[in-house]
């Protein structure tokens, strides 16, 4: 079919998906956006979430990234993750762990805009895990 | 000269041995299939994260048209006064001059830079041991930050066990470290002395700089050192007798085909929408750059030591045949002339009567 969208997922370790896909549901940074077949040229960054690809052969197919950015190209998507986990894999109570950290480094971080900003993305990461966590 | 029990025993024990250095050399061989998978695996994320900093670089404007001012901090070079270095060795030992190679590269640098103020940074547990012995420790004072210098040369970080069960966070961290002290001024420059490997017979020791990055996709190799062609020789026997292919062809194919692909990401010509404005996206780019770099050397590092243990253990192996063999021969001997002089006593013996 000349509609599918072809999708890949890399993390540093490896290609962690490769498939074909009529749309998929990528977190940007600045909110989710939908892709399907068509859309124009287009870079982000990806905040913490759930990737969801629809109409993948193997049904619905979802991946819980953080960390790293997206390349949309009429025909392909690629998305570049430091973090990609299957939801059913995610150990809920590690991200909690992580949440508390989060939250201890967002009180400890003082004037620091930086250390705010960092809090806060490890503090999104975890909700994110949380959330997504069990879902399909 | 001996007895015959004696070495009998002797050579009980050189079999011993033998077996043990032949099952390291069997372990090590599929350690080092492992970690040569992981490094293939872990390409197409570093190469298409290049080529994506390779098209951003010529949309962002790196320096602020305005002010002139560099965009990102890891662009920045500044005359190095504080250098730190990275030095990725083995955990464990019994892998032939592995570590000794990594350390002597990492010395030799510091003698080379020894007016300058040099940080040590040590992946690794034997790299660790050894410049903690003769540099010693830095010093921090209670809330997190360095006290005063005590020397010119310190070591102010160690990771060990990070190789083992090599995971991309781990490295991240320390990445993350690097990149942060970088930002704060704290190093003017960091390099990497790392076990390059290409393929068993094709590896180096490399002195190569990371920061700051002076030009992207280039790598920027202070000095290198080649193995020998013996070494080489000796590391292809190696590899033949533990059934390691030296050139693993069917993946080269497939490399092959997926690098022509990671290469048209993010650099085809097309004009892309930015999400985020370009020069920020670079920005938050250039550290995952770093960490991918590092991921890299310790990746490879990791195959080296595997090789490198792999090749030493063939050595060990063989060494122990030509005991056995050598030793043999002589309690052969000694078993013999012990037989004959005991043949000498009773037939002189009965001359006698």
């Amino acid at each position: 079919m000349a509609t599918t969208l072809k999708v890949r997922l890399v993390t540093p370790e490896r290609i962690l998906l490769d498939m074909d896909a009529e749309a998929v549901e990528i977190p940007g940074k600045t909110g989710y956006l939908e892709v399907l077949y068509g859309h124009a040229p287009l870079l982000t960054e990806i905040g913490a979430g759930m990737v969801r690809l629809h109409g993948a052969e193997g049904g619905e197919e979802s991946y819980m990234i953080a960390r790293g950015f997206a390349e949309v190209l009429p025909e392909r998507v690629t998305i570049l993750a430091e973090e990609a986990e299957k939801p059913e894999e995610i150990d809920v109570l590690k991200a909690q762990e992580q949440l508390q950290r989060g939250e201890e480094l967002w009180n400890r971080a003082g004037d620091d805009p930086a250390k705010y900003t960092e809090a806060n993305e490890v503090v999104a990461e975890a909700n994110a895990k949380i959330e997504g966590a069990g879902k399909k | 000269m001996a007895n015959v029990l004696d070495l009998r025993r002797r050579i009980r024990s050189v079999r011993n041995t033998r077996q043990i250095t032949k099952a390291m050399k069997m372990v090590s061989a599929a350690k080092l299939r492992r970690a040569q998978e992981k490094a293939v695996a872990a390409r197409p994320y570093a190469a298409m994260l290049a080529s994506v900093l390779e098209s951003l670089k010529r949309r962002a404007e790196i320096y602020d048209p305005e002010t002139g001012e560099c965009r990102s901090p890891l662009l920045l070079t500044r005359p190095e006064k504080r250098i730190l270095l990275v030095v990725v060795s083995g955990d464990k030992g019994f892998a032939g001059a592995f570590n000794t190679n990594i350390i002597k590269a990492a010395t030799n640098f510091i003698q080379e830079n020894g007016q300058k103020e040099i940080d040590v940074e040590a992946i690794g547990r034997k790299g660790r041991d050894f410049y903690r012995r003769r540099y010693g420790a830095a010093r921090y004072s209670g809330d997190g930050t360095r006290g005063g210098r005590g020397a010119n040369i310190e070591v102010t970080g160690e990771h060990t066990g990070v190789l083992e069960k090599l995971s991309y966070e781990r490295v991240r961290e320390v990445a993350m470290k690097i990149v942060h002290r970088y930002e704060h001024e704290e190093i003017d420059a960091a390099y990497l002395v790392y076990n390059e490997f290409k393929s068993v017979i094709q590896q180096r020791v490399v002195v190569e700089r990371v920061l700051p990055i002076l030009q992207l996709g280039a790598r920027q190799i202070a000095e290198a050192r080649e193995p020998t062609t013996e070494e080489r020789e000796r590391a292809a026997e190696a590899a033949l007798s533990a059934g390691v292919s030296l050139f693993p062809q069917e993946a080269a194919a497939a490399q092959q085909q997926l690098e022509n692909e990671t290469k048209n990401f993010g650099t085809a010509e097309v004009d892309y929408i930015y999400e985020q404005p370009a020069a920020e996206i670079f920005a938050d780019v250039l550290p995952r750059y770093i960490t991918s770099q590092l991921y890299h050397a310790t990746l490879e590092s990791v195959a080296a030591e595997h090789a490198a243990r792999m090749t030493a253990m063939d050595s060990a192996t063989n060494n122990a045949s030509d005991m056995i063999d050598s030793l043999t021969l002589t309690m052969n001997r000694v078993r013999q002339a012990a037989i004959t002089k005991e043949i000498i006593e009773i037939v002189s013996g009965a001359a006698a009567i």
